[in-house]
């Protein structure tokens, strides 16, 4: 028993030196389909797949942000009303009961998703649809769809560029809206998207190279359609299988090595540039720390020592501590000296209690009962009086 | 350079007569290599699935077990009452419209949950009265909006005459059986008709609001109709290869890629061999992928319905019919899975048909060429009549060594003479102008007679008409030559213009319809390919008595009706049979081969044979 208290003991330490060093607050997930269409659905799995993935990892849905273009469960094409499924077995549905969607439909516009990333949104929106990160959150952004040569298609519409996407997070890194960004994205020649990005502590991973595509893994039958995309697949595969609970110790350089050319036919591609330290560094970021939740607190100013700051506080709840521990025991060696006359020594404020008066029922008092009588008959009379004259007066007028 | 153009200026004989004569026949033959070429790997490219909305064969079909026993009894119930309507008397085919297959037919697509009704159609062509009654019902997309449908057809009788018992009781298995899925976002209709050419037409019509006081409304419609198939099983035992044909009326085609579904879910998803144009041994060689497109050609040029899909073209909806061919072990549970996955591939469209193409020829069930490949082939013959007009209109406004016929006119005495000097002749358009109008408006006339008259006189009218295009030429030519009645007679300049003329309406025509139906240009360019290098002889009289009437009698077995009697005597057909059908695809189908085979292409040809028979004067 001793030895199992050792182990959580030093466990507990571990665990409290490696929030310290990633030092990030919060974490925030913006998950993104770009494209509609029955035929896309293994778009939109895949990013109920990494919905699903990162709130069993602890992200609350108050902090996930999902685009979702269309609605594949209400689609009268479903032959399973009301699911999603990435998988061919059918084993659990990624619709369910408890699920979030916060930009759907004709939302999911390259406009919202860039007003969204960098808050320049109108006061009237909710907070459901905020990205309300700061300076210590982490932030995964995750998005797939059709893309091209450094654009990733929205709806069947607009595009957005690689440059969009890099001002997009500049702009965040600027307005410290993010300690450490993660971006993933699946589509057709998607390591193009993020070729331009400049801005600080962003870790990037895309499914394939230029002018490669990027391929489904597989079609369910009943469904009709592909399901799942293969890069997706495979992360998603090392997440659920690895990645088991929010204490997990694997890191991105676990992840990445995971990446099997031969599984996800496609040359998928990191980028470690941005991320001070570079790749060195990066590997030892744990996954959780963009797929899981901290809620470590930042003290702001802990060594200040001015009236108000936290020290003073402490030090004064320290004082208060120490003087009514004094009290305590100044009364408990009362209590002990006098155990005979204990209620002569009882507060004032306990006798009143038992002094205080009722208010009982009172009986009608029936004293005046002719005079009042009378006063109704006057009031009768002079009311019976008034209508006698107004109606001989009309009369008369008329 | 510069030298060779000024020896080309100092030669207008070359540059006027010769070289337009090399330049119009090397157009023709690089025309006809060009089309020969199209089968080549080169020219030629694999099909593919352009819309990727499609997902062919991507569901699994579920169209087994228990479905055929209910296909068994659908079809004992059908077969009793069509035996006993033949018991009482008639044929096969009046066995069909009793009133007892028709209830039948409506209680099992009652039953089955389905909306139903009927339309009753009357249609009159060359004194044949065609008529039926269409049964057909309506699934509504449980989840859907009303807004789209898919119709599946099994008319009784098939493109081939046969009995559609098969077909029709699939129709109703796949009805009872499409019913109970939910996953449909279209409508789906099924339409049974009494046969494949009028009863389709008539439904259609009226599903458009477009029918004639003959054929009546339809009582239950639904939205914009997105495809259709049409299921022909005339077979009494298991088959081999389904058969798709394509062909619209006036050679409008399906988009390609209903057709390669088709092929994709057939071959890939089912087994099942596809063929198409009756080819039934291809083994992708040159000559058989040639031969599948000039068969090909041959529909699409001619113009007429090829089944009972081919009414739905015209209102741009994408058709096909599945025809069952052979002797092998696919049953018909597996032309059902066939359609099952289809009309799932169908359901899956999100919009209109239209990424892929809607001009081409196939050669393989998985080989084409787009219109961008084959198109110039047909507009290079079209072409060398245009190069041919244009020539002859120069030369008529160039005369610098001909002596003109006509005496110089004595008011414009010394006008004309200045323009002779300067090697410009005035052009005498009113004679030229007016015959070849007149002649194209006389188009109209046989035009109206083969699509009025009753079918029993069209054979008689067929003759009367290769006489008919032996005198009206040299009637034509003598007036013309002789100046009977008229006060000035004609002079040279004025037989080209009306061989220029001919020949740019000609080439306009041709170039335009190419456009439109490709097959249709391309054989009339090549039996008027000689119009190009008729022209009035000159020389002595033996020469040109001998040489004209050689030119006539060639000439003559390239006309309208000679050409239709040889084709109908090489193919064993009836004249009467092909006029009739033709009148019946005027009348019904809307079919426009008529039009160009009276109004261009017998115009021109009559006006070459005046020119070959004013040589003779």
């Amino acid at each position: 028993m001793a030895l199992l208290f050792r182990f959580l003991q030093a466990f507990a330490v571990l665990l409290l030196v490696s929030t310290v060093a990633t030092e990030h607050t919060s974490n925030w997930a913006v998950l993104v389909s770009t494209s509609r269409f029955w035929f896309n659905y293994r778009h939109l799995a895949n990013v109920l797949s990494l919905y699903r993935t990162v709130k069993r990892l602890g992200i609350p849905d108050s902090q996930i942000i999902l685009m979702l273009p269309d609605d594949m469960a209400c689609n009268p094409r479903n032959a399973f009303p009301g699911t999603v499924y990435s998988n061919a077995d059918r084993a659990v549905d990624l619709y369910g009961d408890n699920i979030e969607v916060d930009y759907r439909g004709y939302e999911v516009t390259v406009e919202n998703f860039i007003r969204l990333l960098t808050d320049r949104l109108d006061e009237d929106v909710p907070r459901s649809k905020r990205l309300g990160s700061d300076a210590g959150s982490n932030v995964l952004v995750y998005m797939t769809g059709h893309g091209g040569d450094q654009f990733l298609k929205f709806q069947d519409a607009e595009e957005i560029g690689a440059w969009d996407l890099a001002d997009a997070f500049g702009q965040m890194w600027e307005k410290k809206r993010y300690h450490e960004l993660l971006f993933m994205i699946d589509t057709c020649q998607a390591n193009t998207m993020y070729t331009h990005f400049y801005s600080p502590n962003i870790v990037a991973t895309g499914s394939s190279e230029i002018d490669q595509s990027s391929y489904s893994h597989h079609a369910d039958n009943d469904v009709g359609v592909a399901v799942i995309d293969r890069w997706t697949y495979y992360v998603l595969e090392f997440l659920e299988t690895q990645v088991t609970s929010v204490t997990s110790k694997l890191n991105l350089g676990d992840l990445f090595d995971s990446y099997d050319e031969s599984k996800i036919h496609s040359q998928p591609g990191v980028r470690w540039d941005l991320f001070p330290g570079g790749e060195q560094e990066g590997r030892l970021r744990t996954v959780v720390d963009f797929f899981g939740n901290v809620q470590n607190v930042e003290v702001e100013n802990a060594n200040a020592t001015e009236p108000g700051s936290l020290k003073e506080d402490l030090a004064e709840i320290a004082r208060l501590v120490e003087k009514w521990q004094k009290r305590d025991e100044e009364y408990s060696a009362i209590l002990g000296n006098s155990a005979g006359n204990v209620t002569e020594d009882l507060p004032s404020s306990s006798l009143h209690l038992k002094l205080k008066s009722t208010v009982g029922t009172t009986k009608m008092a029936e004293d005046g009962s002719w005079g009042k009588r009378l006063v109704g008959i006057y009031v009768v009379g002079a009311c019976a009086a008034i209508w006698v004259a107004g109606s001989i007066l009309g009369r008369s007028s008329v | 350079m510069p030298a060779a153009i000024r020896n080309l200026r100092n030669n207008p004989h070359f540059l006027f007569a010769r070289l337009p004569n090399l330049l119009s026949f090397i157009c023709v033959v690089v025309g006809v290599v060009w089309l020969l070429l199209l089968p080549l790997n080169e020219y030629s490219r694999q099909t593919y699935i352009s819309e990727n909305a499609l997902l062919p064969g991507q569901v699994h079909a579920y169209f087994t077990g228990s479905e055929q026993n209910i296909f068994r009894g659908y079809k004992r119930e059908l077969e009793g009452l069509l035996n006993d309507g033949q018991a009482r008397g008639g044929q096969k085919d009046e066995a069909e419209v009793t009133a007892a297959v028709s209830d039948k037919l409506q209680s099992i697509l009652q039953a089955a949950g389905l909306k139903v009704a009927t339309q009753k159609y009357e249609y009159t062509s060359a004194g044949i009265t065609h008529q039926g009654e269409n049964t057909y019902a309506i699934i509504h997309a449980p989840r859907g909006d009303a807004t789209e449908a898919i119709v599946l057809v099994a008319p009784w009788i098939t493109a081939d005459d046969k009995l559609n018992l098969n077909g029709v009781t699939l129709a109703l298995t796949l009805a009872r059986y499409f019913k109970r899925w939910s996953l449909w976002s279209k409508d789906i209709i099924f339409l049974i008709t009494p046969d494949s050419k009028s009863g389709t037409q008539a439904w259609i019509d009226a599903y458009h609001d477009m029918h004639p006081a003959s054929v009546q409304p339809l009582p239950l419609k639904s939205g914009a109709l997105q495809g259709a198939l049409v299921i022909e099983y005339p077979l009494d035992h298991r088959f081999q290869s389904l058969h798709i044909v394509y062909d619209g009326v006036n050679g409008q085609l399906p988009n390609l890629d209903l057709f390669n579904t088709a092929v994709a879910i057939a071959g890939g998803q089912m087994g099942i061999g596809a063929n198409l144009q009756e080819m039934w041994g291809h083994d992708d060689s040159y000559e058989h992928r040639l031969q599948t497109m000039f068969r090909g050609m041959t529909k699409q040029g001619l113009g007429y319905a090829t089944g009972a899909h081919s009414s739905f073209m015209p209102y741009h909806i994408d058709a096909i019919t599945l025809q069952t061919k052979g002797e092998g072990w696919e049953d018909e549970m597996a032309l059902g899975r066939t359609i099952e996955s289809l009309c799932r591939s169908l359901n899956n469209l999100l919009e209109h048909l239209h990424q892929s193409f809607f001009f081409y020829l196939l050669m393989q069930s998985n080989r084409f060429v787009s219109i961008g490949t084959y198109l110039p082939s047909a507009m290079l013959i079209a072409g060398n009549f245009t190069i041919m007009a244009i020539a002859l209109w120069m030369r008529t406004g160039y005369y610098p060594e001909s002596k003109p016929s006509a005496k110089p006119m004595n008011e414009k005495g010394s006008a004309e003479e200045k323009a002779k000097t300067d090697g410009i002749a005035e052009r005498h358009l009113a004679l030229p102008l007016s015959l070849v109008v007149g002649l194209h408006l006389l188009g109209l006339v046989p035009l109206w007679v083969f699509n009025n008259i009753f079918h029993q006189y069209f054979t008689t009218t067929t003759y009367i008409f290769v006489v008919v295009d032996i005198i009206l030429p040299l009637f034509l030519a003598a007036i013309l030559s002789n100046g009977l009645g008229l006060s000035n007679p004609i002079i040279p300049q004025q037989y080209h213009l009306i061989k220029s003329f001919s020949l740019l309406l000609l080439g306009l025509s041709l170039s335009t319809l190419a456009t439109l139906n490709f097959s249709l240009s391309f054989m009339i360019g090549l039996l008027c390919a000689p119009l190009s290098f008729v022209a009035r002889l000159q020389g002595s009289a033996p020469f040109r008595l001998a040489t004209s009437s050689l030119g006539l009698v060639l000439l003559n077995l390239v006309s309208p009706p000679t050409v239709l009697l040889g084709v109908c005597w090489y193919m064993g057909i009836s004249v009467e049979t092909v006029l009739t059908q033709a009148a019946f695809g005027w009348d019904i189908w809307g079919m426009w081969t008529q039009v160009v085979v009276w109004c261009v292409w017998w115009p021109a040809w009559l006006i070459g044979c005046v020119l070959l028979w004013s040589s003779m004067f």
